[in-house]
């Protein structure tokens, strides 16, 4: 009995079709799109995004109205607009909620296929680990770059809409923060990618990532106290995603650049390695 | 179409597949892999599937090395064994990720969906989550996944695990339809029946072993050999071991109270035998328990055979 209708296109020819990677990052996006989780980590972004504004509003207000330049020097103490100002852009606080979302979200990318079994089946089409590594990496890095372009661009727009050229923000602070921006997502994304790898099932991947975050610090604490040596700080997630807009937009940091740059690339190459070993076909066996 | 020169399997120190070789040749049917569980029957289909290379020898799907093979995975579609989904997931919007990994998009997509589900009966009903599907509506996706790319090469591990008779049958009907339409299937199964059901050439697989190869009726010979054990219940054990001895396929009797374990080859030929004399009132039977009708003992009794 034939099955196939003569009318219908012919089968897809290998190289087809969109990249493997794209496919499955969209899937992955797609999903996490429609949770509950984001919406309410969106409302969490939006209030802190929208207290920046208002800050950056009367910081503007405070310097640009006469009238109100007794209480601009009053609040010039807690509203500079130096570098710490650019910096604080991209605020502890924000990032220490990001992470917790990274770590929610990016737990279970690889530990939620691995749960479900997902893997073998994907290599089974012409899907290359590369492919579904690449895809994971990107979305893993992507979320929190994507979370944390509009603390940096929003502001910047408002404050040259508002204020020109002299406002509160720099013209150039893009120029600075992006690239900080980029090493804590590819910090972020490392981490919770080899987190989730090494995780069975997405509850697990957020405590993985979760533990990675605090350990990592406390070992760094652990370090620096036994050395002596605030540098040995620089093996903490934490301690690293706060230095980055620091060090490039010139402040000084108790680590400095070499053991920043140092602890980076040892958390990149860490888990990377491991996301790599944990996701080849050979740990997707059926 | 497959073709395994002593191609073997090694996890670590582990032999999963002890050195194999046969052949598939072109066009449809169904072919199974049949063993009990830890037989290697999952093995040989990740060497097939491109999953795994082999640790030694050669396997050959499509003319061609599978492993991390565009070409031969483009053509081969996978029906894993399992019944896990992401929960909360759609089965439509999963098997419109499996279909653009195989290459398709846009309306040779969607084309794809609709004749996939409409061949697994499916059409109405992929816009369910998962969660409240039935097992064998999730069977029915899992096999529409393998579909969408038109597949010359079908693998289905343990398809019929957990579903009911119905399921199972409708499940067989499909897959005879896809074998006559040219499909080549390879299912692989560890209940005798299911797959003597379905298939016209049998691989039979053991603790990593390649045990025998062949056409139904030649694995059933093969099986017959086998004796098995049957408790006979009785209201008179003697009556029951005074018939049991005048038939030729006897091997064994063993006396218990109110009735007998009978060991016998050719259960086949035995079984009608037995009901024609219960029916005739020779043997006043009370009950009749298969013993190791399972196929592990089925097995034991081939590996004996072999060594």
């Amino acid at each position: 009995m034939p099955i196939y209708a003569p009318s219908l296109p012919p089968r897809p020819e290998p190289g087809q079709g969109l990249p493997p990677a794209l496919v499955i990052f969209r899937f992955d996006l797609r999903r996490v799109l429609r949770l509950k989780l984001g919406r309410f980590f969106g409302f969490v972004f939006l209030a802190i995004l929208l207290i920046l504004v208002a800050q950056l509003y009367v910081n503007h207000l405070m310097a640009s109205k006469a009238a109100l330049a007794d209480i601009r020097k009053a609040t010039e103490a807690f509203l500079p607009q130096g570098a710490r100002f650019q910096a604080g852009l991209l605020n502890p606080f924000m990032i220490t909620i990001l992470w917790l979302q990274v770590a929610l979200v990016g737990g279970g990318l690889v530990a939620r296929d691995t749960l479900y079994r997902i893997r073998p089946l994907l290599y089974a089409h012409p899907v290359t680990p590369l492919d579904y590594l690449g895809a994971k990496a990107l979305f893993a890095a992507g979320l929190p770059l994507a979370v944390m372009l509009p603390f940096i661009l929003l502001p910047w727009g408002l404050s040259l809409a508002i204020a020109g050229l002299h406002g509160p923000v720099w013209p150039t602070a893009p120029l600075y923060l992006l690239p900080a921006a980029i090493a804590i997502s590819a910090l972020m994304g490392a981490v919770t990618l080899g987190a989730s790898s090494l995780a069975s099932s997405p509850k697990a991947g957020f405590g993985w990532a979760l533990g990675i975050l605090l350990g990592s610090s406390a070992l760094g604490g652990v370090a620096s106290g036994a050395f002596s040596d605030a540098r040995w700080m620089a093996l903490g997630l934490g301690t690293l995603s706060k230095a980055w807009p620091r060090l490039i937009l010139g402040l000084q940091t108790e680590q400095g650049w070499i053991p920043v740059l140092l602890g980076t690339g040892f958390h990149l190459a860490l888990w990377l390695t491991i996301a790599v070993r944990r996701t080849r076909p050979s740990e997707a066996t059926i | 179409m497959i073709s395994l020169q002593r191609a073997s399997l090694r996890y670590g120190d582990i032999l999963g597949l002890s050195p194999t070789s046969f052949d598939l040749g072109p066009g449809g049917g169904i072919t199974g892999l049949l063993g009990p569980n830890g037989a290697g029957k999952s093995s040989l289909i990740q060497l097939l599937c491109g999953l795994l290379p082999p640790s030694g020898g050669e396997v050959r799907v499509f003319g061609e090395a599978p492993y991390r093979n565009p070409l031969v995975l483009a053509r081969l579609g996978l029906v894993p064994e399992g019944d896990r989904f992401p929960g909360g997931m759609r089965g439509d919007r999963w098997l419109r990720m499996m279909g653009q990994l195989s290459g398709l998009q846009g309306r040779a997509l969607d084309l794809a969906l609709q004749r996939a589900l409409a061949i697994t009966g499916m059409e109405s009903r992929a816009g369910q989550p998962f969660t409240s599907m039935s097992k064998g509506m999730r069977q029915r996706v899992r096999l529409a996944q393998a579909l969408l790319h038109e597949p010359r090469l079908l693998i289905l591990d343990e398809p019929f695990n957990g579903l009911d008779p119905e399921a199972r049958l409708q499940l067989m009907d499909l897959l005879r339809m896809l074998a006559e339409g040219g499909v080549r299937i390879i299912v692989s199964s560890h209940i005798l029946g299911e797959v003597a059901q379905l298939t016209d050439r049998i691989l039979l697989l053991f603790r990593g072993r390649l045990l025998a190869e062949g056409s139904v009726p030649e694995i059933r010979e093969l099986l017959d050999r086998h004796p098995v054990e049957l408790r006979v219940t009785a209201e008179s054990a003697a009556a029951v071991a005074r018939w049991a001895v005048e038939q030729d396929e006897l091997v064994a009797l063993r006396m218990e109270d109110g009735g007998a374990v009978l060991a016998v080859r050719n259960p086949r030929t035995f079984l009608p035998r037995l009901q024609e004399a219960v029916v005739e009132g020779r043997l006043p039977l009370a009950g009749l328990d298969p013993l190791d009708l399972n196929l592990d003992a089925v097995f034991q009794f081939l590996t004996k055979d072999n060594q």
